[in-house]
Parts: C-alpha cells; structure tokens; sequence
C-alpha cells in the first residue's frame, strides 16, 4: 500500500477535513521577540527524550535499595549501550529543565500570562514544579551516597514548613528518615505518578495554548512584521532546532557521561562540600543566607516560609498583574520579572562557585 | 638502611592505595572504543546538518511558493485532485 493508497484508505473513514483546516488556520506572529515562542517546543521535544530513554532504563534499573546501586552499575557496564542511555537520560533532564525555566522567564517577562491566558500560566508553573521534582525523584535512583544526602536535604526542608511540613516529609519519605522506603516510593512517583500528571498537564497547556492563540507581548501589537502559518513554516523551523538540541544533547551524553558515587550508607556521616543539583542551587544559597536564628525563631522555618510566599507569588502573578490584565504597561511587573531571573541566575552562580 | 627505611615507609604509608576502590568506568574507555564514538558522533553529526540543510531548503521553496500566493486555494475555485 503507497502513501497515496493509505491517504485514501484513511480518508474513507475518518473525515480529517477539519484538522486539516485547523492546522492551515493556525498562524503565528512575527515579531521581536517570537524567538521566545520555540523554548515551548523544544522543552516538549526533551520531554519526549526523556520518556524515550527512561523506558528503556527501567527496563533494567531494580528500584531495591540492597541492589539499586549495583542495577545501575551493569547498566553502564554490562549492557549494550546502557552507559549512553543513561547518560542521555540524565543530560536531557538537564536540558529540558533549563529550557524550562527559560521557557518561564521569558514568558514571564513578556507578560504571556495575562489574561486570558492566566490558566496557560498556571499549568506551565506546575509542570516546571513537576520537572524539579522528577529531578529529584530520578536522583535518588542511584542510591549514592551524593544522590541520599540531597534527598534528606530536600525532604527536610521541606519538613520546616508550617503545619503541613512534617506530614509533606513523612510522606515523601515514606518514614522518618530517608531509608530503601524512600526509594520504592520516589521509584512510583518517577515513572508511574509524575509521568501521568504531567501527560495530562502537557495536554492541558498544549490545548489552552491552541484555544487562547500566540500570545502578543504588549509592546508588539502594534510592531507585528506579519503572521507566518503554523505548518509547515514554523514547524520546519522548530523540527531544524530540535534536531539542533538532538544533536547537542546526543554529543554531550557521548563525550561526558555522569559519574557513579560509593553506595549509600544511611549510617554514614555526609560527604564533605556536598551541593545540590544546579535547578536547587538557588533554593541551597537562599538558606545558607539564614542565620539558624531569628528573634529567637528557628532561621531556616522563617527561610522555608519567605521562599514558598515567592513561589506561591510567582505562580499567581497573573492576578496580581491588574495592569497587563486591562492591557496596559506595567513597568513594576517588568522589574519583578527581571527580578525574579536575576535572582535565580546569581544565586545559583553563587552556589555553583562558594 | 636508607634502602630498608624506603621500604618500610613504601609498605605502611601507601599500601592503602593498592587496596582503595577504583572508580567506576560510566562509559568505554579503551583507544579503540573512544574512537568509534568519535568517529560515530562525526557522522550523526553529518547527519544532522544534511538534514538541516534539507529542511531549510524545502522552507525556502514553500516561502518562495508562498510570496507568490499561488498556494492559497480560490474560495470557489474546484478540487482538482
């Protein structure tokens, strides 16, 4: 059966007339700042990588604390090309997650979240939330003794919270203390919880973003060069970049795959100079900004509480955004934006070289 | 004596280094192994920009097609198929 043939043969009985007019309706404008609009796709092509690649690891990997080091050991080792899809596994998750938080940046100080958009906003701030925890949760997958002490770190802080703190902790670790609990528990969120809530967060924002149209940054409505179709013009162009990132992505996995550390030993004291994952550098730097007192509080509950109000602000910037909401200039949310990026940049530069 | 003492230190001060655990090897790392994955990421490589350059070309004909108008469908014109 030629390709025409199958044309025919699908054509028959399904009527894909009106996709095929939706695909031919679906322009995009042409600005400035449209470079912007392609961080989307590319953070949605790593996502596909990742899915890819993490299929074929848990194929493998045994997520039993006694021989989860040792799965993943053979893995690189014993198996045809399992050092390469475990390095692609993980230099994709970094890509996807930096692409991420410029996908949000910029988004954010273009101000793509105005309304009516505010629903787009809201289900791309949680996939970034989920993406940070599906790099936390794939961490402990190593079972090192790097990968363990992260893990109580994170599970700890977040167990300073007010209130729901120590429930959040209990149940992400799956009892007091990080132990093989902890590892059985971040194995199911890693590839059978997170995966689904994303797949369903991704179809929301995708659809959101096709029922809304491109979103126009204000200071471009009236600067739009023209409107390029969708498919196949822009299409092309984001097929050329990803295979740009394919590439990327592909060499450096090849050339630097990521280290194995010694085993975990819960008994162990933690290694020195130890740092978190770059995405929390930011989160680790704010902390150590904290005296371990404050008016006779405890300094690190005060950080907890300040960080989760910035994130909680973050996330509903488009109600708070009056402004941009009536389609205005709103310089104060500009320096917000820019604000909130500088931030993020220089604490997790700061974090990387102290 | 400077021999023996040589010896002594040899044995006590750095034997713990024969018994310490070597890393461990994330990928190939034999002269022949790392050329073929040089050899193998110059030709995906090579396949990556050819297909590029593929893209880019059939985009440049659709836009040339296009700047003409010729690909937009006349409201009451017929399907000619």
């Amino acid at each position: 059966m030629n390709c025409r043939k199958l044309k025919s043969w699908f054509e028959e009985r399904y009527d894909i007339e009106p996709f095929r007019r939706f695909l031919k309706s679906k322009f995009v404008p042409e600005h400035k700042y449209d470079i912007w609009y392609y961080t989307g796709g590319i953070a949605m092509f790593l996502f596909v990588i990742q899915f890819v690649t993490g299929i074929v690891l848990s194929f493998y990997y045994v997520p039993f604390h006694e021989v989860a080091h040792k799965s993943i050991i053979d893995i690189v080792t014993k198996l045809n090309m399992g050092w390469f899809f475990r390095s692609l596994h993980h230099w994709g998750a970094q890509l996807s997650i930096l692409t991420l938080f410029v996908h949000a940046f910029s988004t954010l100080i273009l101000k793509s979240y105005r309304k009516p958009r505010e629903l787009v906003w809201i289900t791309g701030t949680i996939l970034l939330g989920i993406s940070i925890f599906f790099g936390l949760s794939g961490y402990l997958m190593l079972w090192d003794e790097r990968a363990f002490a992260a893990v109580r770190v994170a599970t700890g802080g977040v167990g300073n919270l007010p209130i729901i703190g120590n429930f959040i902790k209990f149940f992400l670790r799956g009892g007091i203390d990080v132990t093989g609990e902890t590892l059985t528990r971040f194995y199911a969120f890693h590839v059978s919880l997170l995966p689904l809530i994303t797949l369903v967060l991704v179809g929301i924002h995708l659809l959101l973003v096709q029922y809304h149209g491109i979103s126009v940054p204000l200071s471009q409505e009236n600067e739009i060069r023209g409107y390029k179709p969708f498919f196949p013009n822009v299409l092309y162009k984001d097929l050329m970049l990803w295979l740009m990132v394919f590439g990327i992505v592909v060499t450096v996995a090849a050339l630097s795959p990521p280290e194995i550390g010694k085993k975990a030993d819960p008994l162990a004291p933690p290694p020195e100079n130890i740092k978190p994952e770059w995405y929390f550098l930011f989160l680790f730097q704010t902390l150590k900004f904290f005296p371990g007192e404050i008016m006779g509080l405890n300094g690190e509950m005060i950080a907890i509480i300040l960080i989760s109000f910035a994130i909680l602000f973050f996330v509903l910037i488009p109600f708070f955004d009056k402004k941009s909401n009536r389609g205005e200039r709103s310089t104060l949310f500009t320096w917000i934006g820019v604000l909130y990026t500088l931030y993020f940049v220089i604490m997790t530069i700061i974090g990387f070289l102290s | 004596m400077i021999g023996f003492l040589f010896f002594i230190l040899l044995l006590f001060g750095f034997s713990h280094l024969f018994a310490q655990e070597l890393g461990i090897e994330v990928s190939p790392s034999s002269p022949y192994d790392r050329f073929t994955i040089y050899e193998t990421l110059a030709f995906f490589w090579a396949g990556i920009l050819g297909l590029i350059v593929i893209i880019k070309m059939k985009l440049k004909e659709i836009e040339r097609v296009q700047s003409f108008g010729i690909d937009k469908d006349g409201r009451d014109s017929p399907l000619i198929e």
